[in-house]
């Protein structure tokens, strides 16, 4: 809890959480949703907001609103399956190939590398081709968070590698630091903040990807998330006939989510850092 | 260090571009598309009338044209032979032209566009990102982060499409889509030139800004880190000039990760910007690997792919051993 | 930083002087007003140095090539439902036993570099075509016997066996064997990697220039334009030049129409919504709601696989059928703006004359027996219904029952789910607490229908308006789009489809045998094996003898009709695919530079620009003298 609190005595953490908690809270609602969000004609079409729809309705008789909950909650779920999952890959590959060097350092990056020389969107159509179609959003998660991790262990091995030729670590291996408590102890806190940034690299990738793979109809049309609901929209030429309101639902809320991830990570990793921090405590003190 | 270095990182290339392959090769014709009924399908569904009859015999020799015959490791080692040619095989659904030769058609534009937008955003995005990093403290290193913060997320297909109502349909500068001016045949005049760079502008703009929105988020992220290090801080108390701190210490430690990200950009220019073609009806190789997996053209799939995986793994090789070069610590080993 | 000022402004003014240009001035010494500019269908062409459309590949044809370049021996005409000889001279003339045709060219007609077009081109071709298995029509032309020249405008060819639709071989709708040049072929050696670049034409207009990036073809008028089939019967085509431009996914094609550069394009209805919003001088083939092409010859619907559990059972479809609530259907489909058709034949105003016209009493006479009692099918005030709906939308709909019959179609069938139920309870299926269907067996109903990938076409839509018509009814269905869709089809790995329910007839004649051919019992494969038929795998052995009879009866004779309508009452009680609605083509004209396209108050064409009958309405076309 006091972690939450020096934290939130950052204004950009205090400005990212915020976002971040309306966003879930708004994922929370589809749970309370009076419509099936797969079920057409339940509204009058095209109706602009009002009281009655606060986000106005669309072209298919769906409300807005109700539709962006199931679609941020969806968005999130697939964002957080990749990132998670990749994030535990590239951190164990990278530190390791790092630290180790030599054959295991060859052997984990020629596998790193098989992955990262694979072009990835045709895979990505291929593969959502093989499951005709029948792409759920968690396989779609899973999917990603395979093809989504061996760029940034390269990234952390090649920070990995700049720090072990550094001189703290000639002075913690002739202090005898075994290697585990070694790397964990003394890169991880430089790799964090990597490991931060690439977080939100990764949730942006991933719910990029998937409106990538909506746009071009890959993914199952009757689950709403982000994508598909832009989808949805462009393809009824929401923004030509101006329906506004059903375009720009999923667009802005896109662009808040990521500014409030990236406004956590950012006030996160400066918090973990341990020099900032005294910094930071200190300035408070003064 | 040829020995202990070299050799085995240029078997290590050789595996990766062998192994990359393989997928490509099996994993199309694990999917059930069968590229015959694809085309059989797309003829009839124009409406050309041909009797079931003929359609039962017209199978079987396209099965035979296409080399669909015998046992997929018998496809396979044919593919290595005639890939170890040169020759990617004729394009199934466009028979019989060469597989090389539609590549050909489409990877001029590509390159061309997708050079000048990666090179152009990574250089834009790590000075603005080195400079916002480095003087992270003041007003101004705020506002150009938080642009990028906001430009960053916005979907692609749909900030295309506003830079092109906004450039193309309301103020007309540009022309709506195309390579080049319509009725025009190609040539090495100025007037020419200067036309495919207008044709150009709208693709290449939607790519570096967000491009550049992405570089400089990373390297903000990691200047920032590393002006907080010590060397620098001390580097600081011992009154060395700040702009030489900029260039001799951060920037130099900063360009690492960043060297390896262009490498890995670069080396996904093969397969092409898929969306931005969609978008500004620019050609390249985005829409034709989307319909070579379309309609099951396993020839053409392989041909770019395979172009795709050599080209990122040369890259990496570059990169790997350049590195010496960028960051005097690490040695080859 | 003055002087970047001085150069960014100095690009800004080429940039700007340079779009002036492009305006009156489509290209050095290509006026705009001249120039008619047309979408291309199916969009990038991928080699598009490659005008040899005669083998069995994919080369865009309809860029130009079957539109400007080349011309059939005989073209339909679903507009007005007549068959227009074109580089022949007249209608095939069978021998009595169909062993042989007689087949007379028009004399007269040039290829554009000065060659007459003779019988020898024609028999060239399908020799060449029948002994090299890389050309298109290789496996058709194996039922010919012998070739012979009569005179220089006379071939006669012998078949192996009878067959009385040969010539429609020759018969182009969208795509057909046209004839191609001897004299530039015969000096190839291998005419299948010839790329016939620059080619030579017998339509009315010659290749100018192309983009080798795909995105445009530009075609010029010939200078001998009267010695063409176009010239000798219609007269000058108008536009100077043709641009064949594919301006991208439909938002971009609105632009481009609402900036006066496009002319015709093939949009949505949302597209055209937007447009009509737009630019004053837009129409539509239709003048008002619901604007869409009635002359469309395709039926659009769903079908099942009728090799696969539940759906082998006649009365389960039924029962889909009728839970179906059309009105709600269209709406959500199309917004309202379709006819429908519950026959397996489009209803264009044609063949409505022809078939749904007469089988009306019928249809509604049409009774299938539910416990015991009889139930009529047939609910003709459907098309009020929906007119209904459609001024709720606050379209403007005329009153008078006759023209909303005209526009939406003479009927439909009855929403009746309750029936529907009796019917599926009656075949052992039974609903969970929730209301949600069982099969027999005890297992929830899960069904997929496999749909078109482009959100644009009318078969997207279709899947998605039966699955939530079925959603509603308590069962669970899943749309499923992918590429892969003809492989799944053939090999029968689905449940239904929203793909042609039957294969269209030949879109302007009354003859039905190229739809009741495909569900010949003998093309029909066990599910795995590719069929060869119409993917439903639907076969009746009444149906196969109507086949066998059409077979052996020309295809001009008033039998046809009869023996088509006996088909049809099969088709129709077995349920043999869902029709819903005829195909509603949008077709957006821009009247800014060209006017008198063909309209619902003036149909002498069909309207699209990409059939190959384009070419028949160019001469028809007015410049309106706009810069």
């Amino acid at each position: 809890m006091s972690v939450l609190k020096d934290l939130l005595r950052d204004g950009k953490f205090r400005l990212g959480f915020i976002i971040i908690c309306i966003i879930l809270f708004l994922g929370i609602l589809s749970f309370f949703s009076p419509y099936d969000p797969t079920r057409w004609n339940v509204v009058p079409r095209d109706l602009p907001p009002s009281l009655q729809h606060i986000l106005g309705t669309n072209s298919q008789g769906q409300d807005v609103f109700w539709q962006l909950t199931f679609a941020i909650r969806n968005s999130l779920t697939i964002a957080i399956i990749a990132a998670s999952f990749s994030r535990i890959i590239a951190i164990i590959v990278g530190l390791i190939a790092g630290y180790r060097g030599g054959r295991v350092d060859r052997v984990l990056m020629g596998i790193n590398d098989s992955f990262l020389v694979l072009p990835l969107l045709p895979i990505l159509i291929l593969i959502s081709s093989l499951i005709k179609g029948r792409l759920s959003f968690v396989t779609l998660g899973l999917i990603l968070s395979a093809f989504g991790w061996s760029w940034d262990a390269r990234v952390i091995r090649s920070q990995i590698l700049s720090l072990r030729e550094r001189d703290f670590t000639y002075t913690a291996i002739l202090s005898g630091s075994k290697t585990m408590s070694l790397v964990f102890k003394e890169y991880f806190p430089f790799v964090i903040p990597i490991v931060f940034s690439t977080l939100i690299n990764n949730m942006s990738w991933a719910i990029g990807m998937e409106i990538t793979l909506a746009i071009l109809g890959l993914t199952n049309l009757e689950i709403p998330t982000l994508g598909t609901m832009l989808q949805w929209a462009l393809s009824y030429q929401a923004m030509l006939l101006g329906l506004w309101w059903w375009l720009f639902t999923p667009v802005i809320t896109s662009v808040f989510l990521f500014v409030s991830l990236y406004l956590l990570s950012v006030s996160i990793s400066e918090y973990l850092d341990p020099r900032t921090r005294i910094q930071r405590i200190r300035v408070i003190k003064e | 260090m040829l020995r202990r270095y070299l050799i085995p990182r240029f078997l290590q290339y050789l595996l990766v571009i062998f192994v990359g392959v393989t997928i490509v090769f099996f994993v199309p014709r694990l999917t059930p598309v069968d590229p015959v009924q694809q085309m059989i399908s797309t003829i009839m569904k124009m409406g050309t009338y041909l009797d079931p009859k003929a359609v039962e015999q017209m199978t079987e020799s396209l099965k035979e044209l296409y080399g669909l015959k015998g046992s997929l490791f018998e496809q396979y080692l044919a593919f290595w032979q005639r890939l170890f040619k040169g020759d990617f095989g004729p394009s199934l659904f466009r028979f019989p032209i060469p597989v090389i030769k539609l590549i050909g058609d489409s990877l001029p534009w590509t390159v061309g566009l997708l050079t000048v937008s990666t090179f152009l955003s990574w250089i834009i995005g790590n000075i603005l990102g080195g400079i916002v990093g480095f003087y992270y403290e003041k007003r101004w290193a705020r506002v150009i982060e938080s642009i990028a913060m906001f430009i960053r997320p916005i979907p692609y297909y749909v900030f295309a499409l506003i830079i092109l109502v906004v450039f193309a349909y309301l103020l007309k500068w540009f022309p709506l889509g195309g390579g080049m001016p319509i009725g025009v045949r190609p040539s090495f005049s100025i007037t020419f030139i200067l036309e495919l760079f207008r044709y150009a502008f709208l693709p290449l703009l939607s790519m570096v800004v967000l491009g550049v929105a992405v570089t400089l988020q990373t390297m903000r992220l990691i200047v920032s880190n590393i002006v907080k290090e010590d060397f620098v801080v001390y580097a600081r108390a011992g009154g060395v000039k700040k702009r030489l701190i900029a260039f001799k210490y951060v920037i130099r430690n900063a360009m690492l990760p960043q060297v390896t990200n262009l490498a890995l950009s670069m080396g996904q220019i093969f397969s092409g910007a898929l969306i931005t073609e969609i978008v500004f009806s620019y050609p390249g190789m985005g829409t034709l690997l989307y319909n070579a997996i379309a309609t099951g053209d396993f020839n053409l799939i392989m041909g770019i792919a395979t172009l795709s995986i050599i080209g990122i793994s040369t890259f990496i090789l570059f990169i790997d051993l350049l590195y010496p070069l960028f960051d005097p610590r690490v040695r080859y080993r | 930083m003055k002087k970047k000022l001085f150069f960014v402004s100095l690009i800004l003014l080429i940039f700007v002087s340079f779009s002036q240009v492009s305006f009156s001035q489509l290209a050095p010494n290509v006026v705009r007003s001249e120039t008619l500019i047309a979408n291309i269908l199916t969009g990038r062409v991928v080699s598009p140095d490659n005008f040899n459309v005669w083998t069995t590949a994919w080369r865009t044809p309809d860029r130009g090539i079957q539109q400007l370049m080349l011309e059939p021996l005989w073209i339909v005409d679903p507009a007005t439902g007549k068959v227009i000889n074109a580089l022949a001279a007249t209608a095939p003339q069978y021998s009595k036993d169909f062993k042989s045709l007689t087949i007379k060219l028009r004399a007269g007609c040039y290829w554009s570099d000065g060659v007459e077009i003779t019988a020898d081109d024609l028999i060239y071709h399908i020799e060449l075509a029948k002994s090299n298995s890389a050309m298109a029509y290789h496996a058709s032309f194996q039922e010919v016997d012998k070739i012979t020249k009569i005179d220089k405008y006379t071939v006669k060819i012998d078949l192996k066996e009878p067959n009385a639709r040969f010539h429609t071989y020759f018969l182009d709708r969208w795509g057909a064997c046209r004839p191609l040049p001897k004299h530039i072929f015969e000096k190839q050696k291998d005419p299948v990697s010839f790329n016939f670049n620059p080619p030579v034409s017998s339509g009315p207009y010659v290749l100018h220039s192309y983009d080798p990036g795909g995105y445009w073809v530009l075609w010029q008028r010939r200078e001998d334009w009267q010695r063409t089939p176009t010239g000798k019967l219609f007269g000058r085509p108008q536009p100077k030049y043709v641009l064949f431009y594919y301006a991208g996914p439909t938002e971009k094609q609105v632009l481009a129409l609402n900036n006066n550069q496009l002319d015709m394009a093939d949009l949505t209805m949302e597209g055209l919504r937007s447009v009509l919003q737009t630019n004053k001088y837009a129409r539509a083939y239709m003048k008002d709601y619901p604007y869409i092409v009635n002359v469309d010859p395709c039926i659009t619907g769903i079908y099942f696989n009728t090799a696969k559990a539940p759906y082998n059972n006649k009365e389960v479809r039924w029962a889909l059928t009728l839970a179906i609530d059309i009105v709600e259907y269209l709406a959500t489909a199309f917004d309202g703006a379709a006819t429908m058709g519950s026959l397996l034949v489009p209803p264009t105003p044609a063949y409505t004359k022809w078939y749904y016209e007469p089988l009306e009493s019928w249809l509604k006479n049409f009774t299938i027996t539910v416990d015991g009692q009889k139930f009529k099918v047939f609910d003709p005030d459907a098309p009020m219904r929906l007119a209904e709906y459609a001024r709720k939308r606050g379209y403007n709909v005329p009153n008078d029952p006759k023209t909303i019959r005209q526009i939406f179609g003479i009927g439909w069938f009855k929403y009746a789910p309750d029936v529907a139920e009796k019917l599926l309870i009656k075949n052992g299926f039974k609903r969970d607490k929730d209301g949600k269907w069982l099969l027999p067996d005890g297992k929830p109903w899960k069904m997929t229908i496999l749909a078109h990938t482009n959100p644009a076409h009318p078969d997207f839509r279709n899947g998605f308006a039966a699955s939530q018509q079925w959603k509603k009814f308590g069962i669970d269905v899943e749309v499923v789009t992918t590429e892969q869709r003809p492989t799944l089809l053939q090999n029968g790995d689905f449940d239904a489809c929203s793909d042609w329910p039957a294969t269209e007839p030949w879109g302007g004649h009354p003859d039905l045998y190229r739809t009741f051919n495909s569900w010949r019992s003998e093309y029909v494969r066990p599910i795995g094996e590719i069929t060869f038929g119409h993917p439903s795998r639907w076969s009746s052995k009444a149906m196969d003898k109507i086949i066998e009879q059409l077979a052996n009866t020309d295809w001009n004779s008033v039998k046809v009709r009869t023996l088509g309508m006996e088909g049809l009452k099969i088709a129709f009680s077995e349920m043999a695919g869902i029709p819903t609605c005829s195909y509603p083509g949008i077709a957006c004209y821009n009247e800014y530079y060209w006017t008198n396209y063909p309209t619902q108050e003036n149909a002498y064409c069909i309207p699209y620009h990409h059939w190959p009958n384009f070419k028949y309405m160019l001469p028809f076309l007015k410049p309106t003298g706009r810069k």
